[in-house]
């Protein structure tokens, strides 16, 4: 190790600049996957919430199948069907939408039941109180409903942003131009995996790391507020 | 559709039997992992409960480190990274480093929840198990842990769950376990919708069961209360 370690750093220190503008830019597109995700995550897990919640039984038993489906594969697995399965079938989806839409509907199945959970918490009579204060339903649901739990799930559906942000790293075996992809590339292209790689470490560790601490002050607050 | 089921009669004779013994792989790679995860996501939650601040900010440090990074760069990190320095002993199999890697990562994970089950339970516990003589080591192995140890449970199996779809991340790396099998069968028959589809099948024939154990085990402790 003594005769190595001096050239590793020399080497580190020159390439570093280098290395970084490259895998920063690359950042983009994992914060570009990781925002389109948890736009469809978001939106698809709400009316798999509101599935879940419906009073037909045929209505809860698609949203059941759906959350097991998708919790019970791995992530990994459904990009591969979404990307290299449907090409397969004709279906040609470019690696970007296609990580969008496969770490989507993975995580609309996280989000389903964070929302449900969040719905359920508030107690019935909160509704009945407001509707007997002469408030629409949707009055309800909009000043006493939803405020309350908005407090209740943010914590979970940050969670949820940082393993999504963390997931993005599977989009570059679809190809999809993001941070990991670029490290492969830069490794194929100078050999230096453990320079890169750790690199790849610290942009990842820079972008979760405050995303945790934010839950974790979120979390508080909400155990102050109830 | 009965097209599409009809390569699957025609070829699972084939991919079954290949795809079942890479599952063999895939569980023993998880039962690896998960006994390194535990040992050390002991390690981490008895530093991070102990009163030596030195202790417990490298059980902070880790844990931010492991969870902050996608299972990804830890894997290649310990594969390509270490395997590149030129040092035989850094040198792992994708076997060994997917083990490494996935062991690493859950350790972080199980500490958290190890803590913040000796956490719940409360502090009079500790004072009466020292109050009766017991030595602080003593109560924390007859008193302390063999109640966190049922607290933590549910969270334990769901970590479990995880574990074992993360295990597909080691394809990446080439590490022994279904998705390589079936993306190598995948480009070599040129079907990948059947191999993934079937893989994804049994995937959710091994974690369904972990799953339903879950919930059970949740059921069951919310009544404990």
């Amino acid at each position: 190790m003594p005769a190595e370690a001096p050239h590793f750093w020399a080497v580190f220190w020159a390439k570093l600049p280098y290395f970084f503008s490259v895998l920063l830019g690359a950042a983009g597109t994992t914060i570009k996957v990781m925002l389109g995700a948890l736009a469809v995550a978001l939106t698809l897990g709400l009316v798999v919430a509101l599935l879940k919640l419906a009073r037909m039984q045929l209505l809860r038993a698609v949203a059941n199948v759906y959350i097991e489906i998708m919790r019970g594969t791995p992530a990994l697995t459904q990009l591969f069907i979404i990307y290299f399965g449907l090409s397969d079938l004709g279906v040609d989806i470019p690696p970007v939408p296609a990580a969008i839409i496969g770490l989507g509907m993975n995580g609309a199945a996280y989000v389903a039941e964070i929302y449900r959970a969040g719905i359920l918490a508030i107690h019935e009579g909160q509704v009945e109180a407001a509707l007997s204060l002469g408030m629409t339903p949707v009055d309800a649901m909009r000043f006493i409903i939803l405020p309350q739990a908005t407090r209740l799930m943010l914590p979970p559906l940050c969670n949820y942003a940082v393993s999504l942000l963390k997931d993005t790293s599977l989009a570059s075996v679809v190809a999809a131009p993001e941070i990991m992809f670029f490290a492969r590339q830069l490794v194929t292209e100078t050999l230096l995996s453990m320079d890169i790689y750790l690199i790849v470490a610290v942009i990842y560790l820079a972008m979760s790391i405050p995303m945790g601490r934010l839950v974790a002050h979120l979390e508080r607050a909400r155990r102050a507020w109830q | 559709m009965i097209e599409f089921l009809g390569v699957y009669r025609q070829h699972l004779d084939d991919w079954l039997p290949e795809l079942l013994i890479a599952c063999i792989g895939t569980l023993e790679l998880m039962a690896l992992s998960f006994v390194l995860a535990s040992m050390l996501g002991l390690a981490v939650a008895l530093m991070r409960v102990s009163r030596s601040r030195l202790l417990q900010g490298v059980g902070i440090v880790y844990v931010e480190a492991m969870r902050g990074m996608p299972a990804l760069v830890i894997l290649f990190l310990i594969y390509f990274g270490l395997g590149g320095l030129g040092i035989e002993w850094l040198k792992f199999t994708s076997y060994q480093a997917a083990i490494l890697g996935l062991g690493l990562q859950g350790g972080a994970v199980l500490g958290e929840v190890f803590r913040s089950g000796i956490e719940a339970l409360h502090h009079g516990q500790m004072e009466a198990a020292l109050s009766l003589g017991m030595t602080p080591a003593t109560s924390m192995r007859w008193i302390i842990l063999p109640q966190a140890a049922r607290i933590v449970l549910p969270p334990v199996a769901n970590y479990a769950i995880g574990l074992l779809k993360d295990t597909s991340v080691c394809a990446i790396i080439a590490a022994p376990e279904l998705m390589l099998r079936a993306k190598d069968i995948a480009s070599s028959s040129f079907r990948p919708m059947h191999l993934f589809v079937l893989a994804a099948v049994l995937y959710f024939i091994m974690s369904y069961p972990l799953s339903i154990m879950a919930r059970w085990l949740e059921a069951r402790l919310a009544r404990g209360r």
